[in-house]
């Protein structure tokens, strides 16, 4: 075979591969036999997948032999690595990125810098091009953190071209010619030096990338991620930092494309700023949308379309970038998911977990409750605060005001929340509701009033700050993450409870193992604990209204807060399932968790509510116990209106 | 005193260029948050069908104000075309999909047009008639301004004139501005959102046609490569402005090329790209929606 | 006869069923009012009807004209006017353009635009004070009569309403719902969707109470603002009404 013919040949089984994978789901996505046999499949280590695949890839190549099928495989290694970084910024994270390429410079100036001019082993470059490159993500990160996405394209080319320029101007690094010369890598004596030798560090470095990304995909962080890209009020609110985190895409995207570039630069020898160019960037997004935005399969494929694919068409010459440019925008259209599509639901999202009894779970939750509560009682009060006890305000909201242009939305509010007790926010639409409970959690800050929760301020704190110190939330449009699967909802909820390093979800660690599993048994039991342990595997948007509610509750409730928030969960129920939700919040209460509800359905809030605020206007306009509420005149005024009406008459009249 | 207002007559000459590519950028990305690549590219194309009617067709021997006139007017039109046709292939099935597959296939359309201008045109740089154009120009103070650079920035103004009296007179320009906040409550209004669109994504290549007939006019030589500095420099004028703000495109165009001016004649050209995009992004870490604000409808 | 008829509306987000069966009918010149809890499903059948979101199944005739199908500005040709949830003004417009906007389909008869201007201005004075302000510095009650207005510039046989007076103090919604009473003695017919159940049936002449994507209750707005179940349902919560109607 020609080099050609095996370039086609390896490009048919692999769009074929993904096709009848596509197909696959489609058909057979609820057969037992199948998801058994993809439980069985994840069951295998990724990296003994990867090392396996990429043996078989260099396998072909040694076979075959031919000098120029291996230099293509190379590129294709390095345009994989490269697209390993750009989807944690933009797969993962979800931080459009059009300067890529500056990291890959950066990468390959530095490794070539330092073996041609201190005449370091390039192995011995690696780190510190990653080091380098790390830091230039943070250097780019940080101001653009506050940006919308859409800017962020702007920005980020403006990134890649000034990093361009300024190496093209830097005389010390060659100006526009560039680093010649740059040694080979050199271990144990033996120097590496044909276009297979390459190949071979090219797919060990690429295992790593690719071995190192998934890692990170499941880690807490890569969870956490993925929440900013779904939703990142909804994220902040369940306790994700979101600005760190997009800050540390940034670093981890920088440093993968620093491995990419240093490799890059030993391989060709000789490097200008020319490689670096806004269409080298643009050819990474499209290794990773091609392949699937977030599918790190999807990136190995899209390095294989982008590199080979102008390759199988050189015979066209002139038309070849024309052909390329239509066949690309022709598979957007076509599956604009991708090739390999990332899939996040998954049948049997526990497979292989310890079962649990029913009521073993409660007891369980009771029990771990107990402990971190008693826990951060005790840090509370190591910290110099005092621990609020049963029955003492443990949310005190005082003089409270918000106001948007001319409408006061809130209007000096005052009220307390006692530890333990199930509070009752209700009142006509419009009336201030949501406005207070997101300036309780953070999302806004009111213009005038104090907050004080576990008798600590929280005015001006950011909301996942206010959600570590154990405040929980839903949202009245159901906010869950849509595109992630219900008990990965849930365990985005559990992420202010866990410290694990990046480093330790980077190599996998026993110890972060551990706290991995921990993560998913408790998924697995809050989402037992509200009933939706059989949905676990499915897409949050798959479930109904009251399903959707049930999950976003149970990722409230995940971290264990001392208070929780809840708008409106009885819209959209059923009346049996209400009276389950009725059960739900009891058992919250029961754990000794203090509820705050916003909710316009009566019976509900009169059968559970120990206390009742009505807000009206933005103002308060009664506070008191259901049956006091009940009978206020105020109340049913705001309600139904004045029973003397002189619409009344008019209608009588009529 | 003298070489400052020397350098922003050139300043402002380039600036209205960008303007006008800006123009399309910030009305297209105002109503469906789409970055149109291709932007720049259909300038490129403008310039192209331009070239071949006054030299291969050999209009340039017509009288200079008709030669003119059908030098400025064809190109438009075709363009519209063109972008037109993009729209509805390439970006109309991808409309309510995510905004990456979209931006994806933008930057595939940039590809296309320039390789296919390419295939068209071939990749030599090609010579816009250069006696066309009077050569001379006039003394202001210690200002030497040319007939052409005050001809070219006469007509750019008076295209954006034209633009805003459109957008802020007609019925359909108020449209224009409402789908740029709201596209449901256009609908209820009775407004064919999809026409609008459409309007939209002519309007925009008409100008970017223009300018760039004028780049040719001006600099005489154009390339099919020509479109992706142009367009990068106009979307930055549109994000430094404030995306889907159209006084801000137009103040932004001006801006960067009094900027690209300033650096070339004080500094250096070679650092024209560190200097603009060190600017803007000072500008959104100060300010996150550009000097004037955006406008830009929450995504459908 | 029926202006407005709805018939058996099923309508999906993916794959959640938001509308499951909907009937309803208005007769020229009526006011009908749909009450229910949020999340029933109220502003979905609005929204249907306009043309925002497409049905599953189901129909919906103006006049014996099928609407099912046609696109949102067809709708509106058609001759029905939606204010949205939320008001939706322009609010980067200023007050005028908001209204030659609602007139956007006979914009090219520049006189009839303005004498429909001018009689929008007769209704609420107000807005002919303020109508070169940008609509985003009106204050709550105005931005409601702006909607209403730009919804009626196009002279709709059917004006439907989702909640007019979210927002607004006790005085305003009242002065709103006189409006909508004018409106609809003009022979404009009239689909109110408003928490405030007593008011809204005081003015409407029909009323449907729609839960979970269901009506559990019609019948005479006067009717119904008797019957003790919509009492309860408003200070005692639904389930009187629906242990009515058994869940599938």
């Amino acid at each position: 075979m020609t080099a050609d013919e095996l370039m086609l040949t390896i490009f048919v089984i692999f769009l074929a591969l993904a096709f009848v994978r596509m197909l696959a789901y489609r058909l057979y996505g609820e057969d037992p036999r199948f998801t058994q046999w993809l439980n069985r499949v994840d069951s295998v280590p990724y990296w003994s997948r990867v090392i396996a695949f990429l043996l078989v890839m260099g396998a072909v190549a040694y076979v075959d032999g031919d000098e120029y099928f291996t230099s293509v495989m190379v590129s294709v290694a390095t345009y994989a690595m490269l697209g390993l970084g750009l989807n944690i910024v933009v797969g993962f994270a979800g931080l459009l990125d059009l300067g890529y390429a500056a990291f890959f410079a950066i990468g390959a100036y530095t490794s070539a810098l330092l073996m041609t001019q201190t005449h370091w082993n390039f192995f011995a470059t690696v780190p510190l091009a990653v080091l380098f490159t790390g830091t230039a993500g943070a250097i780019l990160g940080y101001p653009t953190l506050r940006l919308r996405s859409d800017y962020l394209a702007i920005v980020t080319l403006g990134f890649g071209e000034m990093t361009r320029v300024t190496f093209t101007n830097w005389d010390y690094a060659g100006g526009p010619n560039g680093i010649l010369q740059i040694p080979f890598p050199e271990a144990f004596g033996y120097v590496f030096q044909t276009q297979f030798d390459f190949l071979i560090v090219g797919l060990v470095l690429l295992a790593v990338a690719m071995i190192f990304a998934q890692h990170l995909e499941h880690s807490r962080l890569g969870r956490g991620w993925i929440a900013i890209r779904e939703d990142e009020f909804a994220a902040e609110s369940v306790g994700v930092p979101s600005l760190r985190l997009k800050l540390f895409a940034y670093v981890m995207g920088g440093m993968w494309g620093g491995l990419a570039g240093g490799f890059f630069a030993t391989r060709i020898g000789a490097i200008d700023p020319t490689s670096f160019t806004f269409s080298l960037s643009v050819l990474a997004l499209i290794v990773i949308v091609l392949g699937g935005t977030g599918s790190l399969p999807g990136v190995l494929l899209g390095a294989l379309v982008v590199v080979g694919l102008p390759e199988v068409l050189r015979q066209f010459a002139d038309q070849r970038l024309l052909i390329f440019a239509v066949l690309l925008v022709g598979m957007m259209l076509v599956m604009p998911q991708g090739l390999w599509a990332r899939i996040r639901r998954k049948p049997k999202p526990f497979y292989g977990l310890q079962e649990e009894e029913g009521e073993d779970v409660a007891a369980k939750i009771l029990r771990e409750h107990q402990v971190q509560m008693e826990e951060r009682d005790r840090r509370h009060a190591a910290a110099g605060h005092r621990v609020i006890k049963e029955g003492e305000a443990i949310l005190e909201v005082e003089g409270v005001v918000q106001q948007f242009g001319g409408l006061r939305a809130v209007d000096n509010v005052t009220f307390e929340v006692r530890r333990g007790e199930i509070f009752s926010i209700i009142g006509p639409n419009g009336g201030g509701k949501t406005t207070l409970f997101n300036c309780i959690t953070g999302v806004q800050r009111p213009k005038a009033g104090r907050i004080h929760i576990d008798g600590r301020s929280v005015v001006g704190l950011r909301p996942h700050v206010i959600a570590s110190r154990g405040v929980g939330r839903t949202f009245q449009g159901i906010r869950l993450f849509k595109n992630m699967a219900v008990f990965e909802n849930v365990m985005v909820g559990l992420y202010p409870r866990h410290r694990t390093m990046t480093w330790q979800a980077m190599l996998h660690t026993p110890g972060e193992r551990k706290d991995e599993l921990r993560t998913l048994q408790e998924s697995r039991r809050w989402l037992g604990f509200v009933g939706m342990e059989a949905v676990a595997g499915r897409l949050a948007t798959e479930l109904s209204y009251a399903d959707q509610r049930r999950v976003e509750i149970a990722r409230a409730l995940a971290a264990h807060p001392h208070l929780v928030l809840f708008d409106e969960p009885a819209a959209g129920m059923n009346p049996t399932e209400k009276v389950e939700l009725d059960g739900i919040i009891r058992k919250i209460r029961r754990l000794g968790i203090t509820v705050v509800l916003i909710e316009h359905d009566m019976s509900l809030v009169m059968r559970v509510s120990d206390r009742i605020a009505v807000l009206d206007h933005g103002s308060l306009i009664a506070l008191g116990k259901p049956a006091e509420i009940q009978q206020h005149p105020a109340v049913i005024e705001a309600y139904l209106g004045r029973e003397e009406d002189d619409l009344m008459e008019r209608a009588q009249g009529a | 005193m003298g070489p400052f207002l020397q350098y922003t007559v050139i300043g402002l000459t380039v600036g209205s260029f960008y303007a006008l590519v800006a123009l399309g950028y910030t009305i297209v990305y105002g109503i469906i948050r789409l970055i149109n690549f291709a932007q720049g590219d259909l300038s490129m194309v403008g310039a192209f069908i331009g070239w071949t009617l006054l030299v291969s067709l050999g209009l340039e021997h017509l009288p200079l104000f008709l030669a003119i006139v059908v030098a400025f007017v064809v190109p438009m039109l075709g363009t519209a075309i063109v972008n037109l046709g993009i729209l509805q292939f390439a970006y109309k099935p991808l409309l309510n999909r995510s905004l990456l597959a979209i931006l994806i296939t933008a930057l595939g359309m940039s590809l296309v047009l320039q390789n296919g201008s390419e295939l068209i045109w071939g990749p030599a740089i090609e010579a816009y008639p250069p006696n066309l154009l009077p050569a001379e120009g006039m003394f202001l103070g210690p200002v030497h301004v040319t007939y052409v650079q005050i001809a070219l920035v006469v007509v750019s103004l008076l295209l954006m004139g034209g633009l805003v009296a459109f957008v802020q007179g007609t019925t359909l320009g108020t449209a224009m501005r409402a789908l740029a906040v709201d596209h449901d409550a256009a609908r209820l209004m009775g407004i064919n959102v999809n026409q609008v669109i459409r309007l939209a994504f002519v309007l925009g290549a008409m100008l970017a046609a223009a300018s760039g007939v004028m780049l040719g006019l001006y600099y005489v030589q154009i390339q099919f490569t020509m479109g992706f500095l142009l367009g990068l420099r106009a979307f930055t004028a549109a994000v430094l402005g404030g995306i889907g703000n159209i006084p801000g495109a137009m103040a932004g165009g001006m801006l960067i090329g009094l900027l690209e001016a300033y650096t070339t004649g004080y500094l250096s050209g070679k650092w024209e790209d560190v200097i603009v995009f060190g600017v803007l992004i000072t500008v959104l870490v100060v300010k996150p929606t550009g000097l004037f604000g955006e406008r830009v409808a929450e995504r459908m | 006869m029926a202006v407005l008829e709805v018939r058996d509306l099923h309508v999906f987000y993916g794959n959640i069923e938001a509308l499951k069966g909907i009937s309803l009918q208005a007769d020229a010149g009526q006011i009908v009012a749909i009450l229910g809890g949020n999340g029933a499903g109220k502003t979905t059948t609005l929204r249907t009807i306009s043309g925002l979101l497409r049905p599953r199944s189901g129909s919906i005739t103006c006049n014996g004209k099928s609407l099912v199908g046609l696109s949102a500005h067809g709708i509106v040709a058609m001759g029905i006017s939606h204010v949205p949830e939320g008001r939706r003004i322009f609010n980067v417009l200023t007050v005028e353009e908001n209204l030659n906007l609602g007139g956007y389909l006979i914009r090219s008869d520049r006189a009839m635009v303005q004498q429909r201007k001018g009689a929008i201005y007769a209704l609420f004075p107000r807005l002919l004070e303020r109508r070169m302000q940008l609509a985003g510095t009106l204050s709550g009650g105005e931005q409601q009569m702006l909607a209403i207005g730009r919804a009626i510039m196009s002279d709709p046989k059917v004006l439907m309403l989702d909640e007019p007076s979210l927002g607004l103090a006790p005085i305003l919604a009242r002065s709103v719902l006189r409006t909508v009473r004018e409106i609809a003695d003009r022979g404009t017919t009239v689909l109110l969707v408003e928490q405030n159940a007593r008011q809204a049936l005081t003015i409407a002449q029909r009323a449907y109470v729609i839960e979970v994507g269901r009506i559990v209750l019609e019948g005479e707005a006067s009717e119904l603002a008797k019957d003790e179940r919509v009492q309860k349902a408003y200070l005692g919560g639904f389930e009187a009404v629906s242990s009515a109607s058994p869940e599938p």
